[in-house]
């Protein structure tokens, strides 16, 4: 019952899940930036725009690599 | 007929409904770059340089209509753009944006109750009449200051400077 093959199946849907946690918090992180430069915009307050954006972007494309990773690792399965 | 239809192009209601881990995390993705890329446009608006704002220049009223100590009410630039122009004690002119940087209400000059301030009434907010600067209560921000010239005996809104916050 409990092959190699089955194993290896329970090994991946942990880092699926796994990716798919970092990617929502990531997310939920990007809302709370975007949310907090809107703010600061509205009011006046420049400054950390720049730094906001350069981090959701970085925030992005973490999510873009883990997506492919993601594919990867469904497609051997 | 329908009954053809179903066997030929039988619907899996709970697949059709299944959404698999891939296709949401690439929903997630998506909206991670969207939500960058909104903040990549707010960080290239607010790196645009918003200095004085020129519009084209408009007659307030005559030198002589405002004597020191009032105020004069117009609109610059647009109609629904509320301003306010000041002869101060001293004899300076000067104007500034009349709604109030907090909830919109237009201030006032009242040197003999307020002293040398624009004062907001609604919630006891006061301005600087140099610099349009917050001196007192919740206005967020400072009052927009409009650009005044003096060409011969008349006044002229010119333009709009930028708020420091």
């Amino acid at each position: 019952m409990n092959t190699p093959q089955f194993h290896r199946r329970r090994q991946k849907a942990v880092v699926f899940v796994g990716l798919m946690l970092f990617g929502l918090l990531f997310f939920l992180i990007q809302i709370w930036l975007f949310v907090a430069v809107l703010e600061r915009v509205l009011s006046g307050k420049t400054e950390v725009a720049i730094p906001a954006a350069i981090a959701s972007s970085v925030v992005f494309l973490a999510n873009l690599w883990m997506l492919r990773g993601l594919i990867l690792v469904s497609k051997s399965l | 007929m329908h009954e053809a239809l179903q066997e030929e192009f039988p619907v899996d209601w709970e697949d059709d409904h299944f959404v698999t881990r891939r296709e949401f995390f690439k929903l997630v993705t998506v909206a991670s770059g969207t939500l960058a890329l909104g903040t990549t446009a707010m960080a290239i608006y607010s790196a645009i340089p918003k200095g004085k704002r020129s519009f084209e220049p408009a007659k307030i009223c005559k030198v002589a209509a405002i004597g020191p100590g009032a105020f004069l009410a117009f609109s610059y630039p647009r109609p629904s753009d509320l301003c306010i122009l000041v002869r101060t004690a001293s004899g300076k002119l000067t104007a500034f944006s009349r709604r109030c940087t907090h909830l919109s209400c237009p201030v006032v000059y009242e040197p003999e109750t307020r002293g040398e301030v624009l004062y907001c009434p609604c919630h006891n907010g006061a301005f600087s009449l140099e610099d349009g600067r917050v001196l007192q209560g919740p206005p967020p921000h400072p009052l927009p200051n409009i650009l005044i010239e003096v060409r011969g005996d008349e006044v002229y809104a010119v333009g709009v400077a930028s708020v420091e916050a």
